[in-house]
């Protein structure tokens, strides 16, 4: 029984150091949201342009465009301030898994607007550690779909 | 409110094309495989996984006892689906393989080869190229419960496991009549499947081992074995009685070859059920609803209960009921979008009888993105339609309608 026991311990490490499920729900979340006619060659060449991303230290580009942003900040400002609070940027920062939970991010007093919010997003992207940064898309992928689904939605709507 | 939290309305294109894509299986079968090989860096092995695509390549195993027909069914599986074959025989007898070299000369020194070098010469031959490409079929192979579990620790995994079955006493008569073609390594039977071609019947030889001494006594370390090795393939086996001829064996064999088994992915039933009058849609919908979870959408029901709505679309289709006048096509589509984007639809799928019935309601039907993925034509007789329907009653209490001889009913 043992030896099961330590192949399952064994095969949970191995999915947790590589970071495979986050790699397969990132992927999936793709497909899904792309919907290409050929599944597996679209996949064939998203992993090829992620292992170039991860040879090169390139970023390795993921949903967060313009329009998300901005529907991600409407959302946290339901009614049209045009400003968020510092609790709320932080809380989204954490979602996007652009910082972690106990990071301390300077709070310089100023409200932050959408501008803001913005030029940091794409930042703090930006700036993130290359090499290893691969792994950080997926975790977020999942939300960002879903995100960018119900934007897509409401837009329509 | 965190917009995470929020219920999300995911459009019903992605699970649709999930669903025509077989995402998850793919996904499923890449995750298998990275959790059997454990590779150093996975993307590149994902890469040449996706490049080999062979998720869908027979990978089956043949398990019976003597003279059950495995060797004959294998090779007739083996020309059908075009896959490889794999005996002791062939294993043994390999060319330029170290390991099948000290297999041979294990088997002349005790007449046995050692399983470890069994399962090792099985693994060499499946990592070859046409067996990666074109798939497997295991014939005799694993024997023992620790063959079996050996293999499993290397990761060879079939998908399809027979086991044949037959009394023992058929067995042992049949595998008197046992002859085997030296050329060609058929197998023959004097009763059963004699070769037409003379020159084939007079060099048939009969093989040694097959008198009734020693078939009983293969067949009972046979059966001592097997019951040790069937509890390791809980769902992918199908056992199929070998007291049978040839040809039905190979039959029932090859569609259960051909079936996938029945996979985890995530599923939202989306069931229409067609029929004519009486045949007994609304009761089987309703059961199918009651049993699945699913939203019964009867069409008329829905046309009703829009009139009671009191919504611009009532009056309109109520004008139609007054004139008893077939609401137009548009209108239900409208009804009926209506009530297919609600979310309880979306989420838990639907069962719906009485649209579409005709192919331009269909099509309309399919344009509009409902394109359902189950569907059943209930079949019955014109006579018993009338029968049914000339009898049918209403219980006034309930409002449920039975036909006295179909559902033989308490109440009334």
């Amino acid at each position: 029984m043992e030896a099961v026991e330590s192949r399952e311990l064994q095969a949970r490490n191995y999915l947790e150091k590589h970071r495979i499920m986050e790699l397969l729900n990132h992927l999936t979340s793709v497909l899904l949201f792309i919907r290409p006619p050929k599944p597996r060659e679209y996949l064939i060449s998203l992993l090829e342009r992620l292992r170039l991303a991860k040879a090169t230290g390139i970023r390795f580009p993921f949903f967060m465009n313009n329009s998300n942003i901005v529907a991600m900040f409407d959302m946290m400002d339901p009614s049209g301030k045009g400003t968020i609070s510092f609790a709320q940027y932080k809380e989204a920062l954490k979602n996007l898994d652009l910082c972690t939970a106990d990071e301390v991010l300077n709070d310089d007093g100023h409200i932050i607007t959408l501008d803001k919010f913005r030029d940091e997003v794409v930042n703090t992207s930006k700036g993130m550690d290359a090499p290893n940064s691969y792994h950080t898309p997926y975790c977020t992928s999942t939300r960002l779909t879903t995100l960018s689904a119900q934007s897509a939605s409401t837009t329509e709507t | 409110m965190d917009a995470t939290s929020a219920p999300h309305r995911i459009p019903a294109e992605m699970p649709q094309y999930g669903e025509a894509n077989h995402i998850f299986e793919l996904m499923q079968s890449m995750l298998e495989q990275l959790l059997i090989h454990q590779p150093q860096d996975p993307i590149p092995f994902m890469i040449e996984h996706l490049h080999r695509d062979n998720d869908h390549v027979p990978k089956i195993i043949i398990l019976g006892p003597p003279a059950s027909g495995k060797t004959t069914i294998a090779m007739w599986l083996c020309k059908h689906l075009n896959t490889n074959l794999l005996t002791r025989g062939t294993l043994l007898g390999k060319e330029f393989s170290s390991v099948a070299e000290e297999a041979r000369k294990q088997y002349q020194r005790f007449k046995k080869v050692p399983d470890s070098l069994l399962i090792q010469l099985v693994q060499e031959r499946l990592m070859e190229e046409d067996c990666v490409r074109r798939g497997w079929i295991l014939d005799g192979i694993p024997q023992t419960r620790e063959q079996v579990l050996m293999m499993q620790t290397l990761g060879l995994a079939p998908r399809h496991v027979i086991v044949l079955n037959a009394p023992d006493s058929v067995l042992i008569e049949r595998n008197l009549g046992k002859r085997i073609d030296p050329v060609t390594r058929e197998i023959y039977h004097t009763t059963f499947d004699w070769p037409r071609e003379a020159e084939v019947q007079n060099r048939l030889l009969e093989p040694e081992g097959i008198s009734e001494v020693e078939t009983a006594r293969k067949l009972l370390e046979y059966h001592r074995s097997i019951i040790r090795i069937l509890p390791s393939y809980p769902r992918i086996l199908k056992a199929i009685s070998a007291d049978q001829p040839c040809v039905d064996v190979f039959y029932q064999a090859l569609t259960y070859v051909q079936t996938s088994h029945r996979s985890n992915a995530p599923f939202t039933p989306r069931v229409l059920l067609c029929g004519p009058m009486g045949s007994g849609k609304s009761l089987q919908a309703a059961l199918l609803a009651q049993k699945y979870g699913l939203v019964n959408i009867c069409c008329g029901q829905l046309l009703r209960e829009a009139v009671e709505d009191q919504s611009k679309l009532s009056e309109l289709i109520q004008s139609f009921f007054d004139k008893e006048m077939t609401v137009p096509d548009d209108i239900i589509l409208k009804v009926l979008k209506g009530r297919l984007d609600r979310p309880d639809c979306v989420h838990k799928g639907w069962v719906l009888h009485g649209f579409p019935r005709d192919l331009d309601q269909a099509h309309m039907l399919a344009s509009m993105g409902y394109s359902p993925n189950r569907v059943f034509f209930l079949n019955v007789p014109l006579d018993s339609i009338l029968e049914r329907l000339t009898l049918r009653r209403v219980d006034p209490v309930t409002g449920e309608r039975r036909s006295p001889g179909v559902f033989p009913s308490p109440h009334f």
